[in-house]
């Protein structure tokens, strides 16, 4: 059962994701009440947005590693959790040589154990808060209103978790999507998509997602160019170094200007993707039998063709590939990262004239909207939004780092009562043994590092 | 785990702080000051290394470390406690390379090593949501850099006022009136173009 109307609260959690539930865990986990704590937003669940994404990605374990979950408190991780499902300590081992990586089945089904039992949904307005006002009386907080501008209530706190924008895709193949001939052969890797076993594929960009493309086409008989804007990127297992995870990197990220912090994310978050022996191996194979080749250029026009679509790739690195016949291109770019493709915040923008920079939200170094944002009544902001910021906000581990320290700033401004350490463990416990019921029902992902 | 030079510190304290109070139990019981002192022998190797040896060849600690770490802490307390001989009679073996006294020293540094190891994987996460994310330093739980300690740019804005002000008004071109010509600005300083300068 979700809330029946709007309400006053202390926190307001404008978003129904990952971010979301994170937030509300972490705000019950210190010494909120429930009832203190509303989310806003249409979904029932807050894996149910990811959840689709992976299912189309074909993804089945996370890259982030062992700490990146969904209870409150970084102990037990999930590995241990894993372990303690299974009974079996060959999660432990890979933890140990930092080779273990969470199945997207078991992580969803810790999320939705914790966020049934801490009661998300039933502190949940289900609408998509279109608008939201700064108010100074009696004291400061914020009206949120829904997208047809129904009042939606009010909260002393808000934290704007509204995730990415929609996908991205290059300005050739956006405008070829236009054409009804030709919009169902291009795709992007987080869409619904089949292959069809005689095909031939382009896929763009050698990130996670398109990786995971290759193999699936691959594992489909199909043929597939990988087709590269830039060199092949560098592996990495985390999308962010790791030490951009913890006080060290963060300290010295956040003391660069916001132009080195964009400089630097540009370099990061570009492309980088893991070691996996699954891929490898099926690529290696893939190119033994002819079915798969890289090349580096563009795509430039798009026309139909014999084969579905006729394409031509131009390239800076050497003589241009030209004209291809494809069945279908898939584009592995990944979303928009300007925050103005987000109604909500491009409305903020516009009214509020807050600072904006290359599409980039000018968040304060506490992730706060500036103008807005007080330390009696914060508006906060987590996500890709949050990376000039916090470097690895779009992952789980940063969308907890940002969630521990809003909710913190909340309880000193709302000066609650702090769980004790007892009642702490008790609900650690409660949770993680919950959690591992629920990981016991889900078919075990293959580990692939 | 990145931990900093400060968080390996303030861990290594707070993670020896259940240990110690073993020790001073067991003091108390056998009226032997030999535990409170491994103890004490034990931080103080553990700072050292903490602040001069761990920071230079450990950047990201990843977990299988620890018990490597362990043991190697473990051969320097020995040794230590080996020739600073800190109990009464029994506690340790003054003579032989590992004797039949040395079990209760051997004995006690494991069983505290697990102690310290179990507050620090079990208790320190529940007591402090941000312990680990802080590279095991103790702050409170908040950002990095507070946004009053932002760095501004430092920028000649025109304030309100002055857009509006005497001065614009009367240089606005809007009113049509004579203005004196005056030299460019790189004519009013004539320097010479060659020749010795003016202090030789």
């Amino acid at each position: 059962m979700t809330l029946a109307g709007p309400r006053d609260s202390t926190i307001g959690i404008v978003g129904d994701g990952f971010g979301s539930a994170l937030v509300y865990t972490t705000a019950v986990y210190l010494g909120f009440r429930p009832e203190q704590i509303t989310v806003f937003g249409p979904n029932g669940s807050p894996v149910d947005t990811y959840q689709q994404f992976a299912y189309n990605l074909g993804q089945t374990i996370l890259r982030s590693e062992s700490e990146s979950h969904f209870l409150p408190a970084d102990w037990p991780t999930f590995a241990q959790l894993d372990a303690w499902a299974r009974r079996s300590p060959a999660p432990l081992l890979r933890s140990v040589r930092r080779r273990y990586n969470p199945g997207v089945a078991e992580i969803l089904a810790e999320a939705t154990t914790v966020q049934r039992r801490l009661g998300w949904d039933a502190n949940r307005l289900p609408v998509r808060i279109g608008w939201l006002q700064r108010e100074q009386h009696p004291t400061p907080h914020f009206t949120l209103y829904d997208e047809e501008a129904n009042y939606a209530g009010r909260a002393r706190h808000v934290m704007l978790a509204i995730g990415h924008g929609p996908l991205a895709y290059p300005p050739a193949l956006a405008k070829a999507r236009e054409d009804p001939a030709l919009a169902d052969r291009i795709v992007q890797a987080y869409e619904p998509k089949a292959y069809d076993p005689a095909g031939r594929y382009v896929v763009i960009g050698a990130g996670i997602a398109s990786v995971n493309e290759w193999a699936n086409a691959l594992d489909s008989g199909a043929k597939v160019i990988s087709l590269l804007r830039s060199p092949t990127p560098d592996e990495q297992d985390l999308n962010t170094p790791r030490c951009f995870f913890e006080a060290y990197g963060i300290d010295a990220y956040q003391a660069l200007s916001f132009d080195r912090r964009l400089a630097f994310l540009g370099q990061i978050l570009k492309g980088t993707s893991p070691r996996r022996r699954g891929w490898e191996e099926r690529v290696r194979e893939g190119r033994a039998q002819g079915r798969f080749e890289q090349l580096m250029g563009e795509i430039d026009e798009v026309l139909p063709g014999p084969a579905g679509l006729r394409i031509h790739v131009s390239s800076r690195h050497g003589p241009d590939p030209g004209w291809l016949d494809v069945t279908g291109v898939v584009a592995g770019t990944g979303f928009q990262k300007s925050g103005l493709t987000l109604p909500l915040l491009r409305r903020l923008v516009q009214f509020y004239d807050l600072p904006v920079q290359e599409g980039r939200l000018l968040l304060r170094s506490n992730c706060g909207v500036p103008g807005l944002d007080l330390p009696t009544s914060r508006l906060c902001m987590m996500g890709i939004h949050a990376n000039p910021v916090i470097p690895h906000g779009d992952t789980i581990a940063g969308l907890k780092y940002v969630a521990r320290r809003f909710v913190a700033d909340c309880a000193r401004a709302e000066r609650i009562r702090h769980r004790r350490f007892p009642s702490r463990l008790r609900m650690q416990l409660s949770l993680a043994g919950g959690s591992v019921e629920a990981m016991r029902r889900v078919r075990r992902a293959e580990q692939i590092a | 785990m990145c931990p900093t030079v400060l968080g390996r510190v303030q861990t290594r304290v707070a993670i020896l702080v259940g240990p110690a109070i073993l020790a001073t139990i067991l003091s108390l019981v056998t009226g032997d000051e030999g535990w409170i002192v491994t103890i004490g022998i034990y931080l103080l190797v553990g700072v050292a290394l903490d602040t001069t040896f761990y920071p230079r060849v450990i950047r990201w600690q990843p977990p299988w470390l620890t018990f490597l770490l362990g043991v190697t802490e473990f051969v320097l307390v020995f040794v230590l406690v080996k020739v600073l001989q800190p109990g009464q009679p029994g506690f340790g073996d003054p003579d032989a390379l590992v004797g039949p006294a040395d079990v209760k020293v051997i004995v006690f540094f494991w069983v505290s090593w697990l102690l310290a190891i179990a507050t620090r994987i079990v208790v320190l996460p529940i007591v402090s949501l941000s312990w680990l994310e802080n590279g095991g330093e103790f702050r409170v739980t908040g950002w990095s850099i507070q946004p009053e300690a932002e760095p501004l740019p430092l920028v000649a804005a025109a304030t309100p006022e002055a857009a509006g002000g005497r001065l614009v008004r009367e240089l606005s071109a809007v009113h049509d009136r004579p203005v004196e010509r005056r030299p460019p600005l790189s004519g009013a300083h004539a320097r010479p173009v060659s020749g010795t300068s003016p202090d030789r």
